[in-house]
């Protein structure tokens, strides 16, 4: 079949809205090889065509940045609403098309910036960035600083990373979730998603923010992480870190591994290496005190890890502030919760329970934690006969203070305590919590 | 041929068209190890030929309704997808926020809205660890091949077709498949007597020769705006494994001889038109020969077009029993085919936790959760997300199907899925039908909600009510999908959407026996 000569595709030949021609009639200007393209763009300039959505469809396969500027001028011009010419505008780029969004966003006000900043965010210029921003973080409407995080969205890779960094922690800590989430979605695109949420602190998020960031993080590749754990006689790993361990490991989707201090054996490293790929493992003690564990044989055991391949090595459970933090807000719920006591000096402080340490390392950490917490921590032998004057009033049950045995899992000195104070810590669901979530954001 | 052997002269214009030209410069496919260095980039620096056609042989769909916002068309070989990959569908929709969202697509497919551009290069990455691909989804290549979506688990099943759609696909995507065809494909397999495929550009449907059973093949089914077919007899009888084989060399011939001048004349029947069925049948013949080899070939019966295909396709919604003794699958209605993020991780979860860890999607728009023992249907009653999408919805919720519509597509003329949702909630409240009806919505004449293949089919339109061109439908009536199928034809040119339910209601009263409910009943 001949084409239909193209000169036909004239704006006067234009079947108008209520004609059943009109959209075969669309379809082949779209297709066609040669519209006249001045003239289409005159008789919208000049009024006798309107910027009809179905119009600007079939032409905008064609238009370039300046035939763009010009639809943008009319629709401006135009005073409207109707978001069709954006197809148009949302594919071109260009210094005209840029100053003529800003110039447009300093005189509308906040009219149509919502249709306009993102418009804005395509154009990909850094230094619309402190623009955006000003709107994101004004007094704005919410759908306008909805849009201005469309327009960071957008142009993402476009703008200085650490001042669009600050800028999304901001917003994703800020009071409204509906700007939030997004921010949160995009602080996951960015390099080294991990890291960057992980910075944010759960507490501070609003529970449906800090879902999504959950989710974000279980979706990150995640190295195969070792945990180095005390663990009991023999290599025996108390269940509740087993159940941690799997539960773990399905949110990460990646191999999680508990290595006893305590077991004979050294685990084989290939099973680990083969689902790392080439990247590195990361290893991390949960260790909460820096005794002779911390400080000989984990870096001994990293030693050996490292002779298989890259390993990361993270700091020991109980330097991490996040982890304190979540220590005292666990002692002080406690305290909140129990019953008024006062020994002749006072109130009772609450007790943090440790095994005896020697190291001044270990010393001076205490020293550290215990103020920290607002607790007196307190050395408690494993073995009940041979207990300190600490356990005389642990065992007074007319004087109780709030007591805390710093252990992850079950062990010899919470199976000596007394019932009433011998949850390990793995057992407080928010101290629990705060943990998985800090192993859910490592590397 | 090969895939680089340039078509047969006399259907090359001498200037190549705009997409030919596209095409011919470069393969999308080659974009792929490049895709990260331009995600970088980003997608503003593409030129508008990879914008808007080359990507598209990725999957990756730029949307002038959304610029900034792509979205991406899985394949889904027999609408089969597990647990873990919808995990992480889900999961990439969900960080999208409220610009994300997945439709089930006509062809048991999914296609995801609202991701950057960025998202892209780890998406695939992390898809192809899970078995998943977009190549090929769009533009001028084969599509999603289709099956019974009750494969395996199907008591009435003839044939399991899971195996056969993925032999296809994977023959299609050797180093010799097809890469530059003229215009889109559609490939689809029939196991069950209510595998209604005639709608495809090639069909294999169960079939007996001499109290084998094989396939028979059916060829050139399509809707445009220009002209709808259903599929016609080829006169040819295959055995089950010369399916792949064959199904290439149909494509190899079209890509040779396909019609590249004229787009809208391009699809498969037109080539057909063109030779004529008997010509075509030996055309075929004669490339599949070539490379099966003439025992292969020989193989390869003539027949007489009849199937065991004689039944409108069930909608396979609610409590079903399997094949296998002990389980069954749970028919979920999707409404309008359209899932959040949180949805895809909730169907996720319960394939986990009650079945096999798989789904189905089906032509329908719905999803199907096979495997689940029979002993835990009250506690999988039970999950909130049945209450949002019902083992039991009403009579037009069941099977209506729509195209995406003008939220996400330039050419609609009305938004589809919100208004079809609506309708059908309002008319809902106004009548008890005796059976459901199936209604098909798209909205405009290039048809991809398939109007002409329901009982009811409503097209976007314009129509002028009080001097004021507003928003309409054309109704189309009589399209069955059963032992006599046929096209459904046009009804009314131009309903407003403000009429729309009271016309419909009078249909449904006048043609399917629908009861009017008592006011405040």
């Amino acid at each position: 079949m001949a084409c239909t000569p193209e000169t036909s595709l004239l704006p006067a030949a234009l079947p108008g809205p209520e004609s059943a021609q009109r959209w075969p009639w669309l379809q082949r200007l779209r297709r066609s090889s040669d519209v006249p393209l001045e003239a289409w763009l005159q008789a919208i300039e000049t009024g006798a065509l309107s910027l009809d959505a179905d119009l600007i469809a079939a032409l905008a396969p064609r238009l370039d940045a300046a035939a763009a500027l010009r639809l943008l001028d009319g629709w401006l011009r135009g005073g409207s609403r109707d978001p069709a010419v954006l197809q148009v505008i949302g594919q071109h780029r260009g210094p005209a098309l840029a100053a003529r969004l800003r110039q447009a966003l300093a005189a509308d006000g906040v009219g149509r910036a919502p249709w306009l900043l993102p418009l804005l965010g395509h154009q990909r210029d850094p230094a619309d960035f402190a623009l955006l921003s000003s709107w994101l973080l004004g007094p704005q409407p919410l759908r306008c600083r909805q849009a201005a995080l469309e327009g960071l969205a957008v142009g993402l890779s476009s703008w200085p990373l650490p001042a669009l960094r600050a800028l999304l922690r901001q917003l994703v800590t800020g009071l409204q979730p509906s700007l939030a989430a997004p921010a949160l979605d995009l602080l996951a695109r960015l390099p080294q998603p991990r890291r960057a949420l992980a910075g944010l602190a759960p507490a501070a998020l609003e529970p449906s923010v800090q879902r999504r960031r959950q989710r974000r993080l279980a979706a990150l590749p995640a190295n195969p992480l070792v945990l180095v754990v005390h663990g009991r006689s023999g290599g025996l790993i108390p269940p509740e870190l087993e159940v941690l361990r799997a539960e773990l490991q399905s949110l990460r989707r990646s191999p999680v591994l508990l290595q006893a201090l305590t077991a004979a054996a050294l685990p084989v490293p290939e099973p680990l290496r083969q689902a790392a790929e080439g990247q590195p493992l990361s290893l991390m003690p949960l260790l909460l005190l820096p005794g002779s564990h911390v400080c000989g044989d984990v870096p001994a055991l990293a030693a050996r890890w490292r002779s298989s391949g890259p390993v990361i090595r993270l700091p020991f459970l109980g330097a991490w502030p996040l982890w304190q933090q979540a220590l005292r807000q666990e002692v002080c719920a406690l305290v909140a919760a129990s019953e008024p006591s006062a020994g002749d000096d006072g109130p009772l402080l609450p007790l943090l329970l440790h095994h005896p340490l020697r190291s001044s390392l270990a010393g001076r950490y205490l020293a550290h934690l215990g103020p920290f917490c607002g607790a007196t921590c307190l050395p408690t032998p494993y073995s009940a006969p041979d207990s300190d004057a600490g356990r005389s009033l642990l065992e007074d049950p007319s004087d109780r203070p709030v007591v805390l045995p710093l252990v992850l899992a079950s062990n010899r000195l919470t199976e000596a305590l007394p019932d009433w104070c011998a949850e390990p810590l793995l057992q407080r669901p928010a101290l629990r919590a705060c943990l998985l979530d800090l192993l859910l954001c490592l590397p | 041929m090969t895939s680089a052997s340039p078509p047969a002269s006399e259907h090359l214009p001498a200037t190549l068209t705009k997409v030919e030209q596209a095409k011919a410069d470069l393969c999308g496919l080659d974009l792929l190890p490049r895709l990260p260095q331009l995600a970088r980039n980003g997608w503003e620096a593409l030129d508008e030929a990879t914008l808007t056609i080359r990507l598209k042989w990725l999957g990756i769909f730029f949307r002038p309704v959304t610029p900034g916002r792509f979205m991406l068309r899985l394949r889904l070989p027999n609408g089969v997808i597990t647990a873990e990959q919808l995990e992480l569908l889900g999961e990439a929709i969900d960080r999208c926020g409220e610009h994300g969202s997945a439709d089930i697509t006509t062809r048991q497919n999914l296609q995801l809205r609202g991701l950057l551009f960025e998202d892209m290069p780890p998406l695939l990455d992390a898809m192809e660890r899970l078995g998943l691909t977009s190549r090929q989804s769009g533009h001028d290549n084969p599509r999603n091949i289709t099956g019974n979506p009750l494969a395996g688990i199907d008591p009435e099943e003839i044939v399991d077709t899971r195996p056969l759609v993925q032999a296809i696909q994977d023959r299609l995507f050797c180093a010799d498949g097809p890469r530059n065809l003229p215009r889109k494909f559609n490939v689809a397999v029939g196991g069950a007597p209510d595998s209604f495929l005639l709608h495809n550009d090639l069909a294999f449907l169960p079939a007996h020769h001499d109290g084998r059973l094989g396939f028979t093949v059916m060829v050139g089914g399509f809707f445009s705006a220009q002209r709808n077919e259903l599929a016609i007899p080829l006169g040819l009888w295959l055995e089950a494994d010369q399916l792949p084989d064959f199904a290439l060399a149909v494509l190899r011939h079209f890509e040779q001889c396909g019609n590249r001048k004229l787009r809208n004349k391009s699809r498969l029947m037109y080539l057909i038109d063109e030779f004529g069925l008997e010509a075509y049948r030996a055309a075929v013949l004669e490339v599949y020969g070539e490379q099966a080899g003439a025992p292969a070939e020989a193989r390869i019966q003539p027949h007489d077009g009849r199937h065991l295909v004689d039944r409108a396709p069930r909608d396979g919604l609610g409590w079903n029993p399997q094949a296998q003794e002990g389980l069954g699958w749970l028919g979920l209605h999707v409404p309008m085919g359209r899932l959040d993020g949180e949805s895809m991780l909730a169907l996720a979860g319960l394939a986990r936790r009650y079945g096999s860890g798989e789904l189905r999607l089906t032509e329908a728009q719905n999803a199907l959760l096979p495997d689940v023992p029979l002993a835990r249907r009250q506690a999988l009653e039970a999950e909130p997300l049945l209450q949002r999408f019902r083992p039991d919805p009403g009579a037009l919720q069941a099977e209506a199907v729509s195209c995406t519509g003008s939220a996400y597509c330039s050419f609609a003329l009305i938004p589809t899925k919100g208004t079809a949702q609506a309708l059908v909630e309002e008319l809902e409240r106004r009548v008890d039908l005796p059976e459901s009806v199936r209604t098909h919505w798209t909205g405009c004449p290039n048809a991809c909600g398939q109007p002409y293949m329901g009982q009811i089919g409503l097209m976007g339109a314009k129509a002028r009510k009080d001097g004021e061109m507003v928003e309409a439908v054309k109704i189309f009536l009589g399209g069955a999908m059963g032992a006599e199928p046929r096209l459904a034809e046009l009804h009314h040119k131009g309903v407003p959407l403000s009429e729309l339910p009271d016309v419909m209601e009078e249909l449904l009263v006048e043609h399917f026996g629908a009861r009017r409910k008592l006011a405040g009943g």
